[in-house]
Formats: C-alpha cells, sequence, structure tokens
C-alpha cells in the first residue's frame, strides 16, 4: 500500500522537475538573461547541495569527520564511483577503529 | 522497422537507427558510473520507507538523481511534500539553463516532439546532446541536432536508472542497517563530485561556503530539516549580492 502523501510528494516532484526541463526551452529560448539572474541562477544547484550535506560537516563523531575529509580530498581528484567507495570504505573503517 | 521510423522519422536524407545507435554507443561508457550510485539511492529509499513500486515511480517519473539524493535524504513519514519540492526545483533549476542553451539547434524541431524529448534530458544526456549538436553545425550537417542521436543517447540512462535504482530497492533491505559501513557516506561523496563537476573558480563558489555556514549553523540550532532552505536560500542572497561587485 502506498500513502497518498508518498504519492503526492513524486508526482509534485516530478511536475516541478519537468517544469525545469521545459522552461528554459519555452521561456528562455528567445531571451537573455541579466547577468545577476544568471548568477543567481548557476549558484543554486551547488548551494542546495551543500545545504543537504551541512550536517556532515559539524558531525560529533570524530570518525566521520575524519571520513569526510577523505571523501571530500577524493572528490576533489577523483571521479564518482571512486569517490563513492573511498567515502564509504573510510566511514566504515574510521568508525569501527574510533567511532 | 516500420514503427521505428513513425517515431524516429528519417532527417535530412539521414536513418534515423545507425544514428540512434550513435548515441548509444557514445553514452555507454558513462552508463557503468550511475549504477552504484542508483543502487545507493534505491537501498536508501527503502530504507526510509519507500516501497518497491514507489522507488521507480519517484525515479521514473522526476528522472533526476541529484533531486532525489536530496528528497530520499529529507524524507520523513510522513514527508515534508512542500520543502521536498521546492529543494527539488532548486536542485534541478540548472535544467532551465541547459534547455535555454540546447534550444537555439532545435528550432527545426516541433514542440510535439520537443517537450517528450526534453523529458528524457539529464547532465548527461544534455551535454552528449549539446556537444554532438555543436559538432554537427560547424561540419555544415542539417540539422545539427539529430533527435535519434539524442534518444539513443538518453534513453539508456533512463531504463538503467529506473531499474538499478529499483534493484537497490529490493535489495537494500535484504543487506539491513547498512551505517555501520559507511554507506552512509555515499551521499555526501555523491553530492561533493556533482559540486566539483560544478566548480567554476573560488569568486564564483563564495555563495556555496555561505550556504554550508548558515545551513550549518541552522543545523545545529534549530531542530527538523530548516538548516536546508535556509542554507539555499542565504546561499542565492549572497549569490544575488555578490554578482554586483564582480
Amino acid at each position: 500500500m502506498s500513502d497518498t502523501a508518498t504519492l503526492l510528494t513524486i508526482v509534485l516532484m516530478a511536475s516541478a522537475t519537468y517544469l525545469t526541463r521545459i522552461g528554459g526551452y519555452l521561456v528562455l529560448r528567445n531571451r537573455t538573461l541579466s547577468p545577476r539572474a544568471a548568477a543567481v541562477m548557476e549558484a543554486a544547484p551547488g548551494c542546495v547541495l551543500i545545504s543537504v550535506i551541512a550536517p556532515n560537516f559539524v558531525s560529533d563523531n570524530p570518525a566521520d569527520l575524519l571520513a569526510l575529509a577523505i571523501t571530500f580530498l577524493a572528490a576533489t581528484r577523483l571521479s564518482m564511483l571512486p569517490t563513492v567507495l573511498i567515502g564509504i570504505a573510510s566511514a566504515g573503517l574510521l568508525r569501527h577503529l574510533i567511532g | 522497422m516500420s514503427t521505428t521510423q513513425t517515431y524516429l522519422p528519417q532527417q535530412a536524407g539521414e536513418r534515423a537507427s545507425p544514428e540512434f545507435w550513435r548515441g548509444i554507443v557514445s553514452c555507454t561508457p558513462v552508463l557503468l558510473g550511475i549504477v552504484p550510485y542508483a543502487l545507493v539511492l534505491g537501498a536508501q529509499a527503502a530504507e526510509k520507507g519507500l516501497s518497491v513500486v514507489e522507488v521507480p515511480l519517484m525515479t521514473g517519473l522526476n528522472f533526476a538523481g541529484g533531486s532525489e539524493f536530496a528528497a530520499i535524504q529529507l524524507w520523513t513519514s510522513p514527508p515534508h511534500i512542500l520543502l521536498i519540492v521546492a529543494i527539488t526545483f532548486l536542485v534541478n533549476s540548472r535544467h532551465l539553463l541547459m534547455g535555454a542553451a540546447l534550444a537555439p539547434f532545435l528550432p527545426q524541431l516541433p514542440k510535439r516532439k520537443a517537450l517528450p524529448a526534453l523529458f528524457f534530458m539529464c547532465d548527461e544526456s544534455w551535454a552528449l546532446g549539446l556537444a554532438d549538436s555543436k559538432k554537427r553545425a560547424s561540419a555544415g550537417r542539417y540539422p545539427a541536432f539529430s533527435l535519434p542521436y539524442y534518444l539513443g543517447a538518453a534513453l539508456p540512462f533512463y531504463l538503467t536508472w529506473v531499474v538499478f535504482t529499483t534493484l537497490g530497492a529490493v535489495f537494500g533491505p535484504v543487506l539491513g542497517n547498512v551505517e555501520p559501513y559507511g554507506f552512509d557516506m555515499a551521499f555526501p561523496a555523491v553530492f561533493l563530485v556533482l559540486l566539483r563537476g560544478m566548480w567554476k573558480g573560488m569568486a564564483r563558489a563564495r555563495p556555496w561556503i555561505v550556504s554550508l555556514a548558515v545551513a550549518a549553523l541552522t543545523y545545529l540550532l534549530i531542530p527538523g530539516a530548516w538548516y536546508v532552505a535556509a542554507g539555499a536560500l542565504s546561499g542565492l542572497v549572497s549569490a544575488y549580492i555578490l554578482s554586483g561587485d564582480t
């Protein structure tokens, strides 16, 4: 049994996403954005992503903080898959060792 | 063959199916990269209480990984509908710019084809489609945007994403609570790699640092999931202010 709130969330998420996919094509194709509007739009996804993971940066578990630092370093030079593997392995190991 | 050609009509003397295959071939290397990402998302979604039907419903209707990771991270039972939808919109707001960048290559494409095709626009299919259009435009090929190529590059992504998030939801619970093994670190890992991909120098990243600081403080001081909205909004305000002095 799916509950209504979950289904509603999924449908609204999908609608919001589809709007972003067609919005640029429909609205912006014959216009140029002001530099300010473009700067805000460009910054938006990064601002959201970093806000979502902000709690990881202020964790009270030293093992998690150390694992995050290692993962951060990995992310600056490696692609998705090795970074994810390093993140998982370092968090798993450090939690057993010091967590 | 005739059905294929109904959906993928010949363009300017080019046969559609080789173009479709060309798209499939070009996206294959990147497909492998999204499989573990999809499995992790499916497993985490199942842990948050989404069913084996709800997971493919989300990943199939929404089809935007970053926003799905954010939504699952913030998922509660029952979910904060407005928060999750707003965050989804903000994470995916980059699509607005991506669609605008692709639009100049689409004048020959009727809206009844362009609008469904844009449903499948993700970071990867957009990048492949745009790069191919630019290459064809400079080679004098018309139309520059090859719809069958784009669909060949986009549809395997869609199928892989939906199938492997579902498999993650099916097999995730079999593994039980994965936190002691460190699997939850996959979230920040994925997000950090996505951020690295958006990195355009320190000056442009200043709003992210504002977001991080405000979100972290809000998280520590105010209970609930307000930290995402507070962090995102303060970052956008600072992007607006900072763009005035550069």
